[in-house]
């Protein structure tokens, strides 16, 4: 059977791809050093296929059809977009496949109990797959089970669902007939407001991410689920929060166990999540 | 009301080099040939309509005001950033436009974004 070796949630920020650079600014010198040791734990942990649960920020997925759970099943896919090369300085990449979980996932012919996802066999990945797989596994040669949560255009899945996921996820990966190693890799935020009264000015809710830092640390999945039950609240605490959600589902697919790293990183931006749980 | 053809049009401006250069060239004249534009049998709607008061904001590019018509914030501050970009100086910035669009939208708090 195949095994979920590790799991991890990380920011997506896609300014920090022009701002992280040497020399080293000081205030984003504990984002760089938190992704590197990501990145050392990846390699540890000789991951050979990833899943990857990230928000499309309205570039594939827009208004006109709003999954709400989309697992990708193509061969290949394309990263990042003519905007955020434009406005990040981000660079095209390619990215491989990995179809047969994908399938384990998702379902080949019947959807399973736990989520009726959507598929794609055509997706473009933007910042939220891209960042995280640049900064953990820079290589980009492990091939990728991309899944999109939408975070970003209510109605957002309650955070039941998120956990549902992670649950789902890490049961597919054990059910899978292979000796793979298998990688979680999540990326949101925490508290954060992109173009609400808040933008870029620090973390606008800090009591927030002091609570969601207290979940991740002592594996309080309940505190998480009762935490971020109301939408008004991750609202409140910033319009994009809500993809703190993600992270909740890496903290339920490895069971609810504190993670084995957590930090949250302040920066220029906001307050980034680093959470790893590693293989025992 | 129609937020969700606020979020679409400036979803199309933003995706796409040539059309933010477009738009930021005359704001008004692109508008109106997007509304125009849009209608049509291969469209998946035939409604590409804009209030008065939405049409005026992109012509103006009033963020304050497509703030408080209900844009949606994330799609508003990229689509700030895109059709600004080009202004950008060594002496004004991508921080001066933070804080340019900060100061718009502040006076509004949080809005109802959703379609």
């Amino acid at each position: 059977m195949a095994k979920l070796v590790m799991a991890a949630a990380t920011p997506h920020n896609p300014l920090l791809w022009r701002a992280m650079r040497d020399p080293m600014p000081d205030d984003l010198a504990g984002v760089a050093a938190n992704f590197d040791r990501f990145r050392r734990s990846f390699a540890d942990h000789e991951v050979d296929v990833v899943v990857v649960i990230g928000t499309d920020h309205l570039r594939q997925f827009s208004y006109e059809n709003s999954p709400a759970f989309v697992v990708g099943k193509a061969e290949s896919y394309h990263g990042t977009w003519e905007n955020e090369v434009r406005t990040f300085g981000m660079e095209y990449v390619e990215l491989e496949g990995h179809r047969e979980l994908a399938d384990e996932i998702t379902g080949r012919t019947v959807q399973p109990e736990a989520i009726d996802f959507s598929v794609s066999l055509e997706w473009r990945l933007d910042h939220s797959f891209v960042i995280p797989l640049q900064y953990v596994r820079p290589e980009l040669d492990v091939p990728v089970v991309p899944i999109h949560t939408n975070a970003s255009m209510p109605p957002v899945p309650s955070v039941r669902r998120f956990v549902a996921l992670g649950e789902h996820v890490r049961s597919a990966v054990e059910a899978w007939e292979s000796d793979a190693r298998v990688a979680l890799l999540t990326s949101g935020h925490m508290a954060n407001d992109v173009g609400g009264p808040r933008t870029f000015a620090g973390s606008p809710d800090p009591a927030f991410d002091r609570s969601a830092a207290a979940w991740m640390r002592a594996g309080d999945l309940d505190g998480a689920i009762a935490g971020c039950s109301d939408f008004d609240r991750m609202l409140e605490a910033g319009c994009m929060t809500s993809q703190f959600l993600n992270a909740v589902a890496a903290l339920a697919a490895m069971g609810g166990r504190p993670a084995d790293f957590a930090d949250v990183t302040e920066s220029r931006f906001a307050s980034s999540p680093f959470f790893l749980w590693e293989t025992r | 009301m129609s937020r969700y053809m606020v979020d679409k049009f400036m979803r199309f401006v933003e995706l796409s080099d040539a059309r933010v250069a477009e738009y930021a060239a005359d704001p008004a004249a692109y508008v109106d040939r997007w509304l125009v534009e849009g209608v049509g049998p291969e469209a998946a709607t035939d409604d590409r309509v804009l209030t008065d008061e939405e049409r005026a904001a992109f012509a103006a590019r009033d963020i304050a005001a497509l703030y408080a018509l209900g844009a949606h914030p994330y799609l508003l501050w990229h689509f700030t950033e895109a059709v600004h970009a080009h202004e950008f100086t060594p002496e004004s910035g991508w921080r001066e436009l933070v804080e340019r669009y900060r100061a718009a939208v502040v006076p509004h708090g949080v809005v109802d974004y959703i379609p």
